[in-house]
């Protein structure tokens, strides 16, 4: 059989079946695409301005690494003007970050890109070493994934940087997605597909330039690139859940290698229909995953506390009565179009909506009065572990 | 077929021998069955079951009462016929919900006859009957006329209902669907010497995945289901999905890419009908835009065992009596067999088939988590997108769902990608109507 030739340029032979369309390329086609769709996003949504300085989230994965290799391209190929900075977080967990810090070191060498690495001992004064002396294994993702969200900003902030650009492709894209249908989570599917996330109230600009990008082409790429990354699971991450919304969409991609991107799709699409949203574009936290490691995404029990959750609240449905499920006839009939028609449930079950303010303590922005951060510390220097968000 | 609670409550309290472990319902039997965290006797779960689509059932009675809902009932004023009764479509696969769907339904009536009431509705059954002319991979189905060797048995249960078969190729014929948008896959005319189960195959013959022949499938089945509701002049199409089917629904649809419409796929209430009669080349559906409501096309869709998880309706299924099992045995097989058998290739697997499997676990152990998935869903709103008003709603040719312009322009705006030229095997440019996303890559790949 007459070796293939690779779709765009018709010269070369092709050496790569591209996970999104199963398309069949050469090297540096791939590459190309690769980074001429990176291009069309950042341009497309309008992600940067010239003269910006902007932080790359770097944990020395692939991810993060893919990205910086990529908008140092980009950047000097189209010029966007940009003055890019690595950031990365040392959670304080020895034999995980060691390793992965003397990687990001290593990118920033070859990248050529100043370094920031800024530690949780800093930040909160505890390393998570020190965490899990306190509480144990269990539990302990969600702290250091509470604590990783606002140390990006907070150390963006010491270095004076207003944007930090995270590694989130589209699979963590769409098992957000996923994950906020199973958890019934409207509030955050409505936010979570957002490439930008952070208001005008947060100091620091948040977004995903890999948002649309395949994982498995994120690893192809870093693999012909011949990058340089890391890549171990956290000690501390426990087993994940085994039909975790993870698992379904590597699932899905196998049955329907567009999946991904069709779920991405349906979550934007999903996201205008939130009663009680304005618009999707003005977003609060970003949520999307804990941290870079695989597990630490979905943490183990996430579903049998949510059923347990949910469980509970049924106990009281009971003594509810749903005004409109009983009358919902007269109303309906005067409208003129059908298909206008308010649903039985819309509107009276509403989506609870979250007003964003700022934590009383630190600042960062916050739906509650002080945030999750600061409540965790709280408990942890009360030497209290158990704390329900 | 009724129940014997009130029965064995008032032996039971003759009795004095304890319990071992009474029905935290009736305290009266021995619990025999775990449900939604209490022990339950058989009598007290079929009686849960069966609340949970009456409940359903007398909401949709009060809807088909308000006139301009549906047309009126066949025949009232021909016939002089006094019992405004109601008259509903059942879809009927032959599976576990719908069968017990339809258990209950005729249960219902029964115990009104019994009281000497009318019967509250009648109703008309339909099977889709997609075997005798598709053969679709793993979804293998009987051969030529078990379907109707199956309904036979059915029809003997329940001597009162009206049981249509319909093969599959029956949808070559619908005008809901805009064959038109489908010209890549087939023209429907242009074999005429091909039977309709011919074409009827070489249309999913066509088609690029496993995937995307169930997701036809499945959208076929729904649309001759609408238009017999229609023909046969019904208030409402009953649809025996599960909590737990509703949930695999929309995570497969969101899956597909069509989270837009979902809040119309699984909600209850009245959706439109739109009629590409081959005389109109317009894509617009045949509903004035505000004048009379009476004359908007719509249909009325119903899933009265919302409420109940799939594995309470496998439990419900084997305390019948007789049990339903025996009516169902085969594709109860089927479905413990697609459920546990290893997977040998994804190629053959549909997008459902994968979410089966995946609820079928969380089922087992987080139910609550199923509920709450279409619960959620069922807060979205319904769009109809025209984005602001201006535009009328268009319709997409195959799902009949609204097409949402806005997204679309902002999904190839984001991704870089032209508007889908869609242009047929052989090369000639496709000229008919449009087809929302989900159905673009279900047609097209």
């Amino acid at each position: 059989m007459a070796p293939s030739l690779c779709a765009i340029c018709k010269t070369q032979r092709a050496l790569i079946k591209r996970p999104k369309n199963h398309t069949k390329l050469c090297k540096a086609c791939f590459i190309s695409i690769f980074e001429d769709e990176v291009h069309h996003t950042i341009i497309s949504s309008e992600l940067f301005q010239s003269g910006e300085k902007v932080a790359i989230g770097a944990s020395g994965g692939k991810d993060s690494t893919v990205l910086a290799s990529v908008l140092k391209t980009l950047n000097e190929r189209h010029g966007y003007g940009l003055d890019l900075v690595l950031l990365s977080i040392d959670e304080g967990i020895k034999g995980y970050r060691d390793d992965s810090l003397e990687t990001v070191k290593r990118n920033a060498t070859q990248y050529d890109m100043p370094l920031k690495i800024v530690g949780y001992d800093e930040l909160y004064g505890w390393t998570m070493d020190q965490v899990v002396e306190t509480i144990g294994k269990k539990g302990n993702c969600t702290y250091c994934g509470v604590f990783r969200r606002q140390a990006l900003d907070r150390g963006a902030k010491m270095l004076g940087i207003k944007h930090v650009v995270t590694g989130h492709n589209a699979d963590d894209v769409a098992e957000t997605v996923l994950m906020n249908l199973l958890r019934g989570d409207l509030s955050r599917l409505s936010r979570s597909t957002s490439i930008v996330t952070g208001d005008s109230r947060s100091e620091v600009k948040r977004s995903k330039p890999l948002k649309y990008s395949y994982e498995k082409e994120i690893v192809l790429y870093a693999h012909h690139k011949k990058l340089d990354y890391f890549s171990t699971e956290c000690i501390y991450s426990p087993e994940a859940f085994r039909g975790s919304a993870r698992s379904l969409i590597k699932q899905l991609e196998r049955v329907r290698p567009s999946a991904i991107l069709d779920i991405v799709r349906s979550g934007e699409d999903m996201a205008r229909l939130v009663p009680g949203e304005p618009s999707p574009s003005s977003v609060a936290e970003d949520d999307s995953g804990g941290c870079g490691s695989q597990n630490g995404r979905t943490p183990g029990n996430e579903m049998a506390a949510m059923d347990k959750e949910l469980r509970d609240n049924q106990a009281f449905e009971g003594l509810e009565i749903d005004v409109t499920k009983t009358m919902p006839d007269s109303k309906m009939a005067q409208k003129e179009k059908l298909w206008d028609l308010p649903l039985r449930n819309a509107g009276s079950k509403g989506v609870t909506r979250q007003v964003l303010g700022n934590c009383k303590r630190c600042g960062y922005m916050s739906s509650q009065e002080i945030c999750q951060a600061c409540t965790l510390l709280e408990g942890l220097n009360k030497n209290r572990p158990q704390i329900q968000i | 077929m009724t129940f014997r609670a009130l029965n064995h409550a008032h032996i039971a309290m003759e009795e004095t021998k304890p319990l071992a472990r009474p029905c935290a319902k009736c305290r009266a039997q021995e619990a025999t069955l775990d449900s939604r965290s209490q022990a339950v006797c058989s009598d007290c779960f079929a009686k849960f079951i069966s609340t949970k689509c009456i409940k359903q059932i007398a909401i949709l009675g009060k809807e088909t009462r308000v006139p301009g809902h549906g047309p009126p009932p066949p025949n009232t004023a021909a016939t002089g016929d006094t019992t405004s009764a109601r008259r509903y479509l059942v879809g009927l696969s032959l599976g576990v919900s719908s069968s017990v769907l339809l258990q209950l339904l005729n249960e219902n009536i029964e115990f009104q006859l019994a009281r000497g009431r009318n019967a509250p509705f009648e109703l008309t059954i339909v099977h889709v009957d997609a075997s005798s002319s598709l053969s679709l991979g793993s979804q293998q189905q009987q051969s030529d006329n078990a379907a109707e060797e199956i309904l036979s048995k059915y029809r003997q249960r329940y001597p009162r209902f009206d049981f249509r078969c319909i093969p599959l190729s029956a949808a070559l014929s619908l005008q809901t669907i805009d064959w038109t948008a489908l010209t890549p896959l087939t023209l429907p005319d242009s074999h005429p010497s091909k039977s309709p189960a011919g074409r009827l195959s070489e249309l999913f013959d066509n088609l690029p995945s496993a995937a995307s022949r169930t997701d036809t499938l499945r959208l076929f089945i729904r649309h001759i289901l609408i238009s017999t509701s229609r023909l046969e002049r019904c208030q409402a199409l009953l649809l025996g999905h599960s909590t737990t089917a509703l949930a695999e629904l929309t995570l497969s649809e969101t899956a597909k890419g069509r989270g837009f419409s979902l809040p119309w796929q699984i909600n209850d209430g009245a959706l439109p009908v739109v009629n590409y009669s081959s005389s109109i080349k317009t894509n617009s559906p045949e509903v004035p835009a505000a004048t009379a409501a009476a004359a908007a096309e719509t249909v009325l869709i119903y899933h009265p065992l919302q409420d109940v998880l799939r594995k309470e309706l496998t439990t419900y299924a084997t305390l019948t009596s007789p049990p339903l099992t025996a009516l169902i045995s085969d594709l109860q097989d089927k479905t413990i067999a697609t459920s546990s058998s290893a997977v040998v290739s994804h190629k053959d697997l549909s997008i459902e088939e994968v979410m089966f499997r995946y609820f079928a676990e969380v089922e087992e152990n987080y139910p609550s988590v199923v509920a709450n998935v279409a619960r959620t869903t069922g807060k979205l709103l319904r769009l109809d997108g025209t984005a602001g008003g201006e535009n009328t709603t268009t319709w997409c040719g195959m799902c009949s769902m609204p097409l949402d312009e806005q997204g679309d322009k902002r999904w190839r705006g984001e991704l870089g990608e032209e508007e889908k030229t869609t242009t047929t095997a052989n090369g000639t440019a496709a000229t008919g109507g449009r087809l929302c996303y989900g159905c673009e890559r279900t047609t097209l790949g």
